[in-house]
């Protein structure tokens, strides 16, 4: 026995020597796997590493809270909204007919629609960019998702934050409104090192576009840590990722000089309730210092709409609207001024001793000039007056005349000062400079030499003239303040966290005309046109007698500015039998208090046919909304007597 | 035999050399799957981890049966363990368990056994009681391996069927590796690649499922499918490159421990090791699981007789490939079957049966000096 285990001990001595093929072979497996690891973990460590950890962190963008808009009292003008979407992101989403099945009834969406609308974004966004599935979920489908989210690997909620305009139309020409970023914006903000990013909201129009960059901040970025599902890990977010989380820096808010109260008195007075109704045109207040009170235009729009990105259909609706909603045309549109320009006429023919204050002069219903007639609106003229009178009475003939003695040179000076032809410089996009007429300007826009006859058109604010209400209502406020010509301004403060002011601007005073090297007006004919212009509202004839208040006094002028040359036997025509279009448009302008005037309210009411019964309504509707909040003294608490007094005539 | 037991202490006979060696494989395993299954997202795992510990202890108990049965008892025996596991094989697609689409389990109410997993074992064991029958000294003939081939045919297509083509394949390469010792004829060998190279193509078409071929070509292009079948393979690429030189940190490694790496308990617990203790952690474990190899060779080479060396051969050999194929479809360069990381991955049927072939190798050192 012994023996054969000997043997069979030498057999394998024998074989043994074999097993070198086990050890070569043993040798290459374990050089080729240490290799491999050496490639893997070494070589591609660095590459490796990266894959891992974009694989587990979930980049989420902190967006940014745009500044709040606030009026002068830090009353909150324009806010935002935090809404809540329910999204998909293709990456994680591994039953995604399934998912998309189950929530659609839920949540009301149309399977095939979303599951193609996510196969388009996967294709063009690559997996891990989240889809929106449904926009502004209420309440009840937001607990909904959060409810069966877990359910779902790839369902999510992405909350962002909406611009969001409680005052809606009342103002929207001034905020203007916020939209995605489109690729020429980001360009531009790329060139300049800006922090925005594709889907950011920018301003797109009036102070959001204006202040874009101090109001939108900079949006952040956190990290977290995902599972291969897409979901959040509850526990630790790693040291690393939170020292590398970039907050998101909220915008800067902005203080205006508007009122909301005036703001929305003066909105309101464009609705009124007698033969006109609803009038269209825009209405600025201002206060003597250049602040802007109130500043709205009708009609409006509603800038919300914009905010969740508007649809095609609306945008289009908007853009075609044949009363165009969009046009801010308090500073965009430009008209003639009409007959609001004739205290300016006042002042320059008494600055250059055409006329003293009482020069009669006499103002019949037409003049001929030339070989023309030009007619006053009342057929059988004015008779003898005065510089005074033919303010309160609105005399065209009269102003013909000083027309006649100044020319057009004369005009032209005086007219600049009060900054007519040029922007006010407000701080609100897209403002139109108007056309203040001269003979440089005829000769290099229509190479034709200045006509005398224009002269007359002019002196009444008919000719080439065209002036922006904002223009207007600034140059009456400098009347009103006798020679000085602020510049109007809406934003007061730009302020930071806690309301902290990081910045305010100050009234400018841009020029004191009394003090004007060439074309100085003095003070004494400053005060013969205000007087000339409270008679507009008080005096016996004046043309916005009507419109009066008991409380405070009001110096102003109307104007009815013709849209079209009519031929003489249409001159008389009742203007409301005319269409729409070939109506006239009401102008009235004024300060208030008339001798130490607060405010300069001016109102255009587009075809209105009249600025005593169009315009003058409404500026007196915004006074004594100004005078009853900021001077109730002046309103004698009415003692609840009128029931009575009722009764007793009963 | 019973004379030479008697002659020295059982202490000094056992292969101390073998049992630290499968001691520290134990301990890294165990550290491993405290990680693989602690990790953030379920508490099922972490039952697993203790269930390990039952296992290690059963096999243990395996290990020292294994090591004081005498190993020659299984030149009979191997055949009772054959029938056994065929039994079981074919029991396996009428009352077995199914997961990710195949049946390879029978649940035994405590256990859920996989018999493919044993049946490696028995074809070792058959097949060098066989082989070493014909121990003499010149190359085997073709007759010689028509029985054993017959043996082997039997459970790799059962096997096949599961479908399970990771196991089955091995079930070729771990028995195969005995030829390097009992060498068939050279004409036998030429012939044999020939065939391989004619049936190729041919099982490719008919004989393999339509999920094994994507994974063959995933294998060999992973990207051509990341979030399907080639996933696998390259969040677990990921895993081992992101750990770099140092690792991640025990229960630091973010594939893992974020579920971004399928099945790393059992058949991807190398890519936790790797991510969480880097380059440095795999290479140290590799020398261990080679130093085992080693002694398993050197046993086998310094058996007291040819069944003896054959089994140890065998034994080491079914160990190394499990290695060798469950590392390299970690690392990358072996398609991705379901074949675990012996002494690592979780799962009793896999313990149960590497503590079982370490025991016989312990058993054949056990003996060596038995003349």
């Amino acid at each position: 026995m012994s023996n054969v285990l000997k043997q069979e001990k030498l057999d394998v001595k024998y074989y043994s020597k074999r097993f070198k093929y086990y050890y070569l072979f043993l040798a290459f497996v374990f050089l080729l796997i240490s290799g491999r690891l050496l490639f893997l973990q070494v070589i591609k460590g660095d590459q490796f590493r990266q894959f891992s950890d974009n694989n587990r962190i979930k980049k989420t963008k902190l967006f940014a809270p745009r500044g709040l808009i606030l009026d002068r009292e830090n009353r909150v003008l324009v806010k935002n909204q935090s809404v809540h979407s329910a999204i998909i992101i293709p990456q994680y989403a591994k039953e995604l007919k399934k998912t998309i099945t189950s929530i659609s009834e839920f949540l009301d969406i149309n399977i095939e629609d979303t599951l193609t609308k996510i196969k388009k974004n996967r294709r063009k966004n690559g997996t891990f960019r989240p889809v929106i599935i449904k926009n502004s979920l209420n309440f009840s489908e937001l607990s909904y998702v959060r409810r069966v989210r877990r359910n779902y690997p790839g369902l999510d909620i992405q909350s962002s934050l909406v611009r969001e305009y409680p005052l809606k139309d009342v103002s929207a020409h001034i905020f203007g409104y916020v939209g995605r970023a489109n690729k020429s914006e980001l360009n531009k903000a790329a060139k300049n090192n800006l922090n925005l990013q594709l889907g950011d909201s920018i301003g797109k129009n009036g102070l959001e576009k204006l202040w874009d960059e101090t109001v939108r901040g900079s949006s952040g970025l956190s990290y977290v840590e995902v599972d291969a599902r897409g979901r959040e890990t509850a526990q630790k977010t790693s040291e690393f990722l939170k020292i590398h989380k970039i907050d998101a820096e909220p915008g800067k808010s902005l203080v205006l000089t508007l009122d909301k109260d005036i703001q929305e008195a003066a909105y309101k007075a464009f609705n009124r309730d007698d033969k006109i109704g609803y009038r269209r045109g825009s209405v600025v207040a201002m206060k003597a210092n250049g602040e802007i009170l109130a500043f709205a235009n009708s009609p409006s729009f509603d800038p919300n709409l914009f905010s969740f990105g508007i649809s095609n259909k609306v945008w289009n609706g908007l853009r075609n609207d044949k009363h165009k909603p969009l046009r801010n045309r308090a500073i965009q549109d430009h008209y003639p001024p009409g007959s609001t320009f004739k205290p300016l006429m006042a002042l320059i023919a008494l600055e250059k001793n055409i006329i003293k204050e009482y020069t009669p002069i006499k103002s019949p219903g037409l003049i001929r000039f030339g070989k023309r007639n030009y007619h006053d609106h009342n057929r059988g003229g004015h008779g003898v007056i005065n510089v005074k009178t033919a303010l309160e009475k609105s005399s065209n003939v009269f102003f013909y005349k000083m027309g006649i003695s100044l020319g057009i040179d004369n005009i032209f000076n005086y007219s600049k000062l009060f900054n007519l032809g040029s922007r006010t410089g407000i701080d609100i996009p897209s403002e139109n400079p108007g056309i203040l007429p001269s003979r440089e300007w005829k000769k290099k826009l229509l190479k034709e030499p200045w006509q005398p006859g224009e002269n007359l058109n002019t002196a009444i604010g008919q000719g080439f003239t065209r002036t922006t209400l904002l223009q207007m209502v600034n140059a009456y406020n400098t009347i009103g303040q006798e020679g000085l010509l602020y510049k109007p301004f809406i934003v007061k403060a730009v302020t930071g966290h806690k309301n902290k002011t990081l910045k305010s601007f100050e009234p400018k005073l841009i020029r004191d005309i009394k003090q004007d090297p060439n074309f100085s007006i003095s003070q004494k004919n400053f005060d013969i046109v205000k007087r000339g212009m409270k008679k507009v509202v008080h005096g016996e004839k004046g043309t916005a007698k009507w419109y009066k208040l008991k409380e405070v006094t009001m110096a102003g002028k109307t104007g009815t500015a013709q849209v079209r040359r009519f031929s003489s036997n249409q001159i008389y025509k009742k203007c409301e039998n005319r269409p729409y279009k070939q109506r006239h448009h009401g102008w009235f302008i004024a300060f208030a208090p008339a001798e130490n005037p607060e405010i300069a309210v001016g109102v255009i009411a587009e075809h209105s046919c009249h600025g005593s019964s169009g315009a003058a309504p409404i500026v007196r509707d915004i006074v004594d909304a100004y005078f009853k909040k900021y001077h109730p003294e002046l309103y004698p608490i009415e003692k609840e007597t009128e029931p009575s007094r009722k009764l007793s005539t009963l | 035999m019973r004379l030479a037991s008697e002659e020295r202490g059982f202490l000094k006979r056992l292969d101390m050399n073998l049992i630290l060696v499968v001691l520290c494989l134990n301990l890294i395993g165990l550290i491993n799957l405290y990680s693989a299954t602690h990790g953030s997202a379920t508490t099922v795992h972490m039952r697993l981890f203790w269930q390990q510990f039952v296992w290690l202890g059963l096999g243990w108990g395996v290990y020292f049966f294994m090591t004081l049965m005498d190993f020659n008892y299984w030149k009979k025996l191997c055949w009772l363990f054959y029938a056994a596991n065929i039994l079981a094989l074919l029991a396996v697609p009428f009352i077995g368990k199914s997961f990710y689409g195949a049946k390879r389990w029978l649940d035994l109410g405590f256990f859920k056994y996989q018999p493919s997993e044993t049946m490696k074992l028995a074809l070792v064991l058959v097949i060098a009681s066989l082989l070493s029958h014909k121990s003499i000294r010149h190359r085997l003939r073709l007759k010689d391996l028509i029985f054993p081939g017959l043996l082997l045919a039997i459970p790799f297509l059962l096997i096949v069927k599961q479908p399970d083509l990771g196991t089955s394949l091995l079930t070729l390469m771990i028995p195969g590796s005995l030829l390097i010792i009992v060498q068939p004829k050279k004409s036998i060998l030429t012939s044999a690649i020939i065939l391989a190279i004619i049936a190729g193509p041919i099982a490719w078409k008919f004989g393999l499922k339509s999920y094994q071929k994507n994974r063959v070509l995933n294998f060999l292009s992973p990207e051509r499918d990341p979030r399907g079948t080639g996933y696998n393979s390259i969040q677990s690429k990921i895993a081992v490159g992101g750990g770099q030189i140092f690792g991640k940190g025990f229960m630091k490694g973010t594939q893992s421990q974020l579920e971004f790496i399928p099945e790393r308990h059992s058949d991807f617990i190398f890519s936790v090791l790797s991510e969480e203790h880097g380059m440095l952690g795999s290479l140290i474990t590799l020398v261990i699981f080679f130093a085992l190899f080693l002694i398993g060779f050197n046993i086998a080479a310094n058996a007291p007789n040819i069944f003896g060396s054959l089994v140890a051969a065998g034994s080491i050999s079914l160990i190394f490939w499990h290695m060798f194929v469950n590392i390299g479809m970690v690392i990358g360069i072996m398609p991705v079957v379901g074949v675990p990381l012996p002494l690592l991955s979780y799962g009793g049927s896999s313990l149960l049966t590497t503590m079982m072939a370490l025991g016989l190798i312990s058993s054949v050192s056990y003996r060596r000096n038995i003349f």
